[in-house]
């Protein structure tokens, strides 16, 4: 998936080091949960300490007190016993619920981070990534990451403390032995890393191959109706097969790179052992190479170093295991961090609400002033441009009707104006009332969105009550229900609502509950609520009959009244209407005037409006 | 196990579905879970050998005499050469296990991705066949969900927890014999707290099950909530909703997030519980065992011995409380994925395979129509006859029924019996895949899919969008010993034609018009189209979906007011490129079409007029006119706009 930010580079193998980076960056999220964390892990030397002492409690019991038929002895014990295994419960369900709960917290404010990052995301993301790998990265990715954090990974610490340990006592009793039995370590540091390098690679390539294969998923399922009627099951199942082949082949590798690095750690503890009694037998007897040692050593010595070697073996599989648990963390991270690496749009609201009580734009009454305006939507890939120097004017409340053949730029121009798309060249300026400007791209979109709010042709409603379809949640609108009605009588939407059942009706999922022509009036209820100072309206070109066309027809005039207003205009009435009519072709103002200058000239506007304009 | 007590289905049911399941599923590996075991056996063997070598090398160090007095250079040397051979075999266990250890655990754990994977596609193959109705009924994120989640929770029904399963089937048992051989008394003593936590486990587990299953519903709609708004992006933006959003994606995340903090307290504090039973029950036996010794009714090795039984059962119950975990999770996600298989695609039986080789004749016998969960019919009584070749219009206002009307001729829904007639044999019966392979419709809101356009008009998946856009196609897997991980991915369909010149698309795209919008975009033909086709406007859109139509050459053509978004010159163009479509059979189509607009309608043979499901007025469009009623007033109105100044 797009993940411009992140060019996997070749020859520098993600490793150890960049897990480790990951789990720094996760930091943040898991921070504001830390006195879970410190909770939990304070629990894990109590619950260490209660293990240990269980077995010595047993062992006392079965070596010293039976024999010494001690029954006072045998009770205390026993007593002791069970005081060990209710605190050790105590503590490790402590420590369990604490660790799971600084988890899930911690994901839960991932998954809504990441959910915020994609809203702001720009539409060139959109226009690139299917929405099924997005949900993929906000669910599935996510998902894995949380079954990593909540199980086991804190307690790497309690194995790497273990480790040191019994190291360090190896170390005190013999460094000569000691070194002889861990020659094999650098073997076996340079067999961990390799590993988890691979299984590194393995793990994001089954996190892609997931999200690739759900992506389509969701895709076909969207289009099912099109799938079945172009009977294009085979090939969808096909494909599919296909996608599921991939993330079977990484998930099998990736499992035989598990079961390996598990065996192998197992193997070598065994062979540790044998080189230990392979060197160390002789040089017990002062022969062989290490023949030198035999002053210090002693059989019991031997005896205790081939117990250490056996238990400090355990921690080393573990942490070896959990490494794997933890890569796999380590490829759901880089995927979710690649995303919200993805630069995403500035919003005054989110980044800096304190903005929005000076408000530059209060004193913006809808002028515009456009200069040599060029756009491409890729100036990168040396996109052709789809607007070659635009320069016109708008006055406050003027309307403007911009019309023009398909591809002569009219969409564009409505989607650089609510910086839908960024990236333009030229200039745009808001013209505030003291005659003062105000360059677009130096504005928050939010800021400029609020003010100047673009309708689109499709109509999207939310699977939620009509209130909510018209407020979107604004804060001042939510609860006014006074506005809302207001807003509805507007566009005359009132009659079919109040026979659904009013605010509160269900719209029903994208909207079903509604005809595409109740649909769209909704969509300029959310319109007239908001009352914007400029209105950019690309003409519905839905299909309804003419009687919703007229309520349609009448909804529209009625938005016009008192703002400034860019339409692209489909219908002849509306362009009729305007001040001024922008005529575009390939990318150029052709023609500009009003209606009867434009008739007159006999041009290219004159023939649109024999053809009857209407497309796109 | 699976004592999983389910609301809607018994005990019975559930292990019933769960080896159904594993018959259908997990049966064919049993190759491959044969040499599992083998492995696991010699694992096991090699886990046994490697302490009781340590144990005979230091034996027989022990035995040479080293540090006593008894020690001679003679005896030593002597002794080392069996120690030695011992070490060598001790080398080759160890490398065994290395091998034997590896092998048990990849022929176990691989068959259940195999499964996983085989389990996903049989669930989409379902799901294609699935028909409108059942599209209503369920959101595609749940959907989505469910093919994502669950699939991954059932492997571990058959991995991981079913190892366990066999290795505790096993061990239990085996362990009660041996204590109860051993001292019956102080079995029933330490086997009384055991079960005590056993019964307890069992609500716990129910508990755990009913929540695992709420929170998979509850992952599924929040799925569903994060798709919604992805889709919605462009409204949210624009309105500068995406606090709203956030806000309301929050409610779903937060109610996510309490039921995990629920699981994760039944985790902590409730699963424990049967192990520490366990220990409880060795706390007890140390003291009454020890008395009993005292009292000489026990020897104390047998103590040694029962205890040694009881710590090792207590690590058997404590892993059991895992596998009980991933049983209910695997449990709850298999009936999940059991009730959309469960789903009928509803289709009646078929009684005739062939498809249609020439434009077919259509008939409409009273056909009425009431959707699922509706009390108002959609469609009453509609009779109409349409000779092969001809041209049936459709017009009336949004809600009329002309939409049903197009999907029950495209059997999206079943029709009634006896209502709809295919060269006069009912569609009903009909094999499905033969009768749409000879029909092209063309839906009001076009699909397109996130690939070329190219493909979104040929729809023979030359590329697909998911394989061809997304940087997760070029793999930067990780290559061992120079061989790339990456699969060699199918690059294309067993169905791809020769990406070469095709005269028929070009002449297809021309008919729709399409020719000045193509050469418009950056990469023409080749241009990937967005998700639903976002980069194109709605217009174009429509003729992109005209155009996949047109491509196929139907014998039967229907088109759902797909003109609606044309300028009237196009829109002239786009009739005469209809009524001039070809089938194979070198004649017109038979064609339904449905419009709001009179200029659309003027040729049809017959036109019907929709009025809540009902044909209030019939005939072709100069009778109509002539008629005066709804469809002349409408013709009026919109010549007026047309003509309007003119």
């Amino acid at each position: 998936m797009a993940e411009p930010s992140k060019p996997d580079k070749p020859n520098e193998l993600p490793g150890v080091v960049s897990a480790v980076t990951l789990l720094r960056r996760y930091w943040p999220y898991a921070r504001r949960h830390k006195r879970w964390l410190l909770a939990g892990v304070s629990a894990i030397p109590l619950v260490a300490a209660m293990t240990t002492i269980r077995p010595l409690l047993v062992k006392q019991a079965v070596d010293e007190a039976i024999p010494a038929a001690d029954g006072g002895e045998i009770q205390r014990l026993a007593l002791l016993f069970l005081a060990a295994v209710v605190v050790e419960y105590v503590a490790m369900a402590f420590q369990v619920y604490t660790l799971q709960r600084a988890g899930h917290a911690s994901i839960y404010d991932l998954r809504t981070a990441i959910f915020r990052h994609v809203l702001c995301l720009p539409a060139r993301f959109f226009d690139k990534n299917p929405l099924g790998s997005l949900l993929s990265r906000s669910t599935s990715d996510v998902e894995a990451l949380g079954e990593t954090l909540s199980f086991g990974v804190f307690t790497i610490l309690s194995d790497v403390v273990m480790i040191t340990a019994i190291l360090t006592s190896m170390f005190v009793l013999s460094w000569q032995l000691t070194l002889l039995s861990l020659s094999v370590a650098p073997l076996l540091f340079i067999l961990v890393r390799w590993f988890s390098t691979t299984l590194r690679g393995l793990q994001l390539e089954i996190r892609r191959a997931q999200g690739v294969q759900s992506g389509y998923l969701t895709e076909q399922l969207s289009g099912i109706g099109v799938v079945q009627l172009y009977g294009r099951e085979a090939h969808a199942r096909a494909s599919y097969e296909a996608l599921g082949q991939r993330y079977l082949r990484a998930t099998k590798l990736a499992n035989i790179f598990d079961a390996l690095l598990y065996s192998m750690m197992d193997g070598i503890s065994a062979f540790c052992v044998a080189l230990l009694l392979y060197f160390g037998a002789p040089a017990l007897l002062g022969v062989g190479p290490f023949g030198g040692l035999s002053d210090g050593l002693t059989l019991g010595l031997l005896f205790a170093f081939v117990g250490y070697l056996q238990r400090v073996f355990v921690p080393i599989r573990e942490f070896s295991g959990k490494l794997a648990t933890v890569q796999r963390a380590a490829a759901s991270l880089e995927r979710i961090f690649g995303l919200l690496d993805t630069p995403r749009e500035d919003r005054a609201t989110l980044d800096a609400p304190t903005k929005l009580d000076d408000d530059p734009l209060a004193r913006w009454h809808g002028a515009l002033r456009v200069r040599d305006l060029r756009f491409s939507y890729n100036y990168e890939a040396q996109a052709p441009e789809v607007l070659k120097g635009l320069s016109f004017d708008v006055a406050a409340g003027e309307v403007i009707a911009v019309v023009g053949r398909t591809g002569s730029g009219k969409t564009s121009l409505g989607r650089i104006l609510t910086q839908m798309y960024a990236g333009y060249r030229g200039s745009v300026e808001l013209i505030l009332d003291d005659g003062s400007a105000l360059e677009l791209r130096e504005l928050e979109p939010d800021l400029v969105r609020r003010r100047l709010l673009m309708v689109q042709q499709d109509v999207f409603l939310f699977d939620d009550r009509v209130d909510f379809n018209i407020s979107l949640g604004e804060p001042c609108l939510q609860d006014d229900h006074g506005a809302l009605l207001a807003a509805l009588d507007t566009v005359q939407a009132t009659p079919f609502v109040r026979e659904r059942g009013g605010l509160g009706a269900e719209v029903g999922e994208r909207g079903g509950n509604f005809s595409v022509g109740e649909a769209q009036l909704l969509a300029f209820a959310r319109v007239a609520a908001r009352s914007p100072t400029m209105l950019i309206l690309d003409e519905a070109t839905a299909s309804v009959d003419s009687m919703t066309e007229q309520r349609v027809q009448a909804a529209i005039e009625r938005l016009l009244e008192g703002r400034s207003v860019l339409v692209i205009a489909h219908r002849l009435s509306t362009v009729r209407h305007a001040d001024k009519i922008l005529v575009l072709a390939d990318g150029e103002i052709a023609e500009m005037g009003n209606h009867d200058e434009l008739i007159e000239l006999d041009g290219l506007y004159a023939d649109l409006y024999r053809s009857g304009f209407s497309e796109e | 196990m699976a004592q999983t007590p389910d609301h809607s289905s018994g005990v019975v049911a559930t292990l019933e579905r769960v080896a159904r399941f594993l018959y259908r599923y997990a049966g064919r590996y049993w190759v491959s879970y044969l040499f599992g075991f083998a492995a696991l056996f010699a694992t096991n063997w090699a886990v046994v050998r490697i302490p009781t070598l340590v144990g005979e090398v230091l034996n027989a160090l022990e035995s040479s005499g080293v540090g006593t007095e008894a020690f001679s250079q003679r005896a030593a040397e002597a002794a080392l050469e069996p120690a030695s051979a011992l070490v060598l075999e001790l080398m080759f266990w160890a490398s065994s296990l290395i091998i034997v250890r590896t092998l048990s655990r990849v022929l176990f754990f691989n068959p259940g991705r195999d499964i996983q994977y085989r389990l996903g596609v049989d669930l989409f193959a379902h799901l294609l066949t699935l028909q409108r109705p059942f599209y209503g009924r369920r959101k595609i994120g749940e959907l989505v969900s469910i093919a994502a989640n669950d699939t991954q929770s059932v492997r571990l029904l058959v991995g991981f927890a079913g190892l366990q399963v066999c290795n505790v089937a096993v061990a239990i048992p085996m362990h009660l014999y041996q204590m109860l051989r051993t001292d019956w008394v102080l079995t029933l003593y330490c086997v009384a707290p055991v079960v005590l936590g056993a019964i307890y486990m069992r609500y716990t587990v129910q508990r755990f099950y009913t929540l695992i299953r709420s929170s998979l519903e509850q992952l599924a709609s929040l799925s569903d909530r994060i798709l919604e708004s992805f889709s919605g992006v462009a409204t949210i933006r624009s309105h500068v909703a995406e606090d709203a959003a956030v806000e309301r994606f929050e409610l779903q995340n937060r109610d996510y997030l309490d039921l995990q903090l629920e699981l994760a307290s039944v985790r902590a504090f409730s699963m424990p519980v049967l192990a520490f039973s366990g220990y409880i029950g060795t706390g007890l036996v140390l003291w009454i065992g020890g008395n009993r010794v005292l009292a000489d009714q026990l020897e104390v090795g047998s103590l040694a011995t029962f205890t040694a039984l009881l710590i090792s059962l207590v690590s058997i119950l404590t892993s059991l409380a895992w596998v009980l975990t991933a049983i209910s999770r695997g449990t709850v996600s298999l009936s999940r994925i059991d009730e959309l298989f469960d789903v009928d695609p509803e289709l009646p039986e078929v009684t005739r395979e062939a498809g249609l080789g020439a434009p077919p004749r259509l008939e409409l016998r009273d056909l009425s129509f009431t959707h699922e969960g509706r009390d108002e019919p959609a469609l009453r009584e509609i009779s109409a006859t349409v000779e092969p070749g001809h041209t049936l219009g459709i017009f009336g206002r949004t809600g009329s029924g002309k939409t049903t009307l197009i999907e029950l001729l495209a059997r999206v829904y079943t029709p009634p019996p006896g209502a709809v007639f295919v060269d006069g044999d009912d569609a009903r019966g009909f094999a499905l895949d033969a009768l749409r392979a000879a029909i092209a419709v063309v839906p009001q809101t076009p699909f397109l899919f996130s690939t070329t356009l190219r493909d979104n008009i040929r729809l023979r998946g030359e590329r697909t969008g998911h394989t061809a856009t997304a940087a997760d196609a070029e793999i930067a897997g990780p290559r061992l010993f120079g061989i790339s991980l990456s699969p060699k991915r199918r690059a294309t369909s067993p169905e791809v034609a020769p990406d070469g010149d095709d005269p028929r698309l070009r002449e297809v795209i021309d008919s729709a018009c399409l020719t000045p919008d193509i050469a418009a975009l950056p990469a023409g033909l080749d241009t990937v189209v967005g998700e639903r086709g976002v980069m194109l406007s709605g217009g174009q859109r429509q003729r992109t979906a005209l155009a996949r139509a047109l491509y196929r050459a139907p014998e039967l053509l229907l088109l759902d007011d797909v003109l609606s978004a044309v300028d009237q010159a196009t829109e002239a163009k786009l009739v005469a490129a209809i009524r001039g479509l070809s089938t194979g059979s070198e004649r017109p189509p038979t064609t339904v079409i449905v419009s709001h607009r009179t200029s659309v309608l003027e040729h049809a043979d017959e036109i019907l007029v929709l009025h809540e499901g009902e044909v209030v007025e019939r005939g072709t469009h100069a009778e109509l006119i002539a008629a005066g009623g709804e469809y002349a007033a409408a013709h009026q109105h919109q010549r007026e706009e047309a003509d309007a100044d003119g």
